[in-house]
């Protein structure tokens, strides 16, 4: 270890330039993670807020289903019968309004039925009691709307007075906020600029939330009812947006865990190519193989710990920098997983190495070898 | 006091039919305390059987006698461990580890060897300076002049007090005064140390020097 230390000091501008590179490239995947997770959350933590196991949707809505789907009445009659299932109607529908105080905000309203476990209850002010009350999101608090505040739809008149305030919550990158299905289905059925409002609503849903104990009869009930059914999780790619996100952020990952382990493999392999004569100096003078892939090995975890630590903190601090303003989300189990990727792809390639390493010959220090 | 004796040492280089024979049934023998020169023309074989004198190389027959343990018969992890605990080499130029200071390579030889580098620092100094390097002590590698690396070297390959000292053409990279000091300084620490040293060489100032000669 003393001799690892010793080419570490006295190769330290190297090494530093190394953990340059390990740092921003560890930098770079936790930044990619926080955006990952931050606008994963954005898109689709309302649902994942949802105590449901599964969503069932109209058969006709394929894509966009939170959108598309409208499963009506007498369907959710037929799943409330099933035997082992918990269901209750969810609607959704993104719109905008404007409250009382002049603040405009974008709104994911989600139509739940008071009472049912679908209901969010509120951490401040009062639950979900009534037609025209809306309980809202933190983020919605964070945009400046306020408990007692009215908030006024666009275009559709619909004023909803602001009663509670519920966990953080958001939709398609739009904050969540939680009404009665009569409201709601008064935002989503209602025409815009229609003098005088619908005599007659469509007792329509956007889905049917079940709970149920085992997926076993779900697709029976399914055939019987004409719905399509999913796993909750699933549902998360009917959210506008999401598959393509994920698609996108995941392939950027990818291709940073396949450039780390080959930025540090040609590190170590420019090092180890330009230390060959020392290496067969030292095992000239004694040095086992063990022990210089050993000490091979220690300067590679120093320089890609070394850079995997300072790259987790700058990705931190890029997040508590623009955390506020943009979608990032970085929790300690998400940078502690990425990091330890990142530092396993890195010290994989500085493992691609150890073979130069081990074959180093001893006898081109003498004239024999040359 | 241990000597270094060398029975029949045969030995080809290369692969298949590219297999030459370098050495063919070489005796030789090197005694404690004295300097023995090998000489003889290039391609003679001299490096090759300091290879094999320094548990390098194994010969495809014959013995390597040093105190009466037979390396030739040793296996690769104990011949490497002949190597860090008994046998010293001196290579041509110095051959030095690049950016540490003239301390740090003798540290690093005792990290080779197991020994505790951290507390061997006023050793390896004292070594040094004995080299006459003392002023010379911080000074990395490739600010040392030639003749000062082949002292740096010397003082490493004598630093863990060795059985056998092996010597590669020790004045190769060096002008005619310095090697001549050079020269003296490795006869008198091997003289004074009491070890086996064995050097190949071409160079005259050497051979004079030294109180044995193997021909090749």
């Amino acid at each position: 270890m003393y001799l690892a230390l010793l080419e570490l000091k006295a190769a330290r501008g190297r090494f530093l330039l190394m953990g340059c590179v390990v740092l921003l490239v560890a930098a770079l995947v936790g930044i990619v993670s926080g955006f990952t997770t931050g606008l994963g959350d954005d898109t689709v933590s309302a649902l994942r807020r949802l105590p449901a196991t599964h969503l069932a949707f109209s058969p006709d809505a394929k894509s966009d289903q939170f959108a598309r789907s409208l499963v009506p009445a007498d369907t959710l009659t037929g799943w409330q019968q099933r035997p082992g299932v918990r269901a209750t109607p969810l609607g959704v529908a993104i719109t905008r309004g404007t409250t009382d105080r002049h603040t405009e905000v974008d709104l994911a309203a989600f139509g739940v039925e008071p009472g049912s476990f679908l209901d969010p209850g509120a951490a401040e002010g009062q639950r979900l009691g009534g037609e025209d009350q809306l309980v809202i999101s933190r983020k919605l608090a964070d945009e400046g709307v306020a408990i007692g505040d009215t908030l006024t739809v666009d275009r559709l008149g619909i004023a909803l007075k602001v009663t509670g305030i519920t966990d953080r919550a958001s939709y398609g990158h739009v904050p969540a906020g939680y009404t009665t299905l009569g409201t709601w289905q008064r935002i989503r059925f209602t025409t815009p600029g229609a003098k005088t409002p619908a005599a007659e609503l469509p007792q329509q849903y956007s889905a049917i939330a079940l709970r149920a104990a085992s997926a076993a009869d779900l697709a029976a009930a399914d055939r019987e009812l004409g719905t399509r059914t999913v796993a909750l999780t699933d549902a998360y790619a009917a959210a506008p947006g999401y598959t393509g996100e994920r698609v996108t952020m995941t392939s950027i990952q990818f291709f940073l865990y396949l450039i780390a382990p080959l930025v540090v493999g040609a590190f170590f392999g420019v090092w180890t190519v330009q230390r060959q004569p020392e290496l067969a100096l030292l095992r000239a003078m004694g040095a086992s193989r063990r022990r210089l892939l050993g000490h091979t090995l220690a300067q590679a975890a120093a320089v890609v710990l070394g850079g995997t630590l300072a790259g987790a903190a700058l990705a931190s601090a890029v997040g508590l920098l623009v955390g506020a303003e943009v979608p990032f989300s970085l929790p300690a189990s998400t940078l502690t997983t990425t990091m330890g990727a990142v530092a396993l792809a890195a010290l994989a390639g500085a493992a691609l190495t150890l073979r130069r390493v081990a074959t180093a010959d001893p006898m081109t220090m003498l004239g024999a070898g040359r | 006091m241990t000597s270094l004796t060398l029975r029949g040492i045969t030995v080809s280089l290369g692969h298949g039919d590219a297999r030459t024979p370098v050495l063919r049934n070489v005796d030789a023998a090197c005694r404690p305390g004295v300097l023995t020169a090998l000489v003889g023309p290039s391609g003679s074989g001299k490096s090759t059987l300091l290879a094999v004198a320094g548990a390098l190389l194994r010969p495809d027959s014959g013995q390597v006698l040093l105190g009466g343990t037979d390396l030739a018969a040793l296996g690769d992890g104990e011949r490497a461990r002949a190597r860090r605990e008994r046998i010293g080499y001196m290579f041509q130029s110095g051959n030095l580890l690049g950016g540490l200071t003239a301390v740090e390579q003798l540290l690093a030889a005792a990290s080779v060897a197991g020994r505790p580098a951290g507390r061997l620092r006023a050793a390896a100094e004292a070594a040094l300076t004995e080299v006459g390097l003392g002023h010379r002590l911080r000074h990395r590698a490739d600010r040392l002049s030639g003749g000062e690396r082949q002292r740096v070297a010397l003082a490493r390959a004598l630093f863990l007090e060795p059985e056998l000292l092996l010597i590669d053409e020790p004045t190769a990279a060096v002008d005619r005064e310095q090697a001549g000091a050079l020269t003296e300084l490795i006869a008198r620490t091997a003289t004074a140390r009491g070890c086996a040293a064995l050097v190949a060489t071409h160079d005259p100032v050497v051979v004079d020097a030294a109180g044995a000669t193997i021909s090749m």
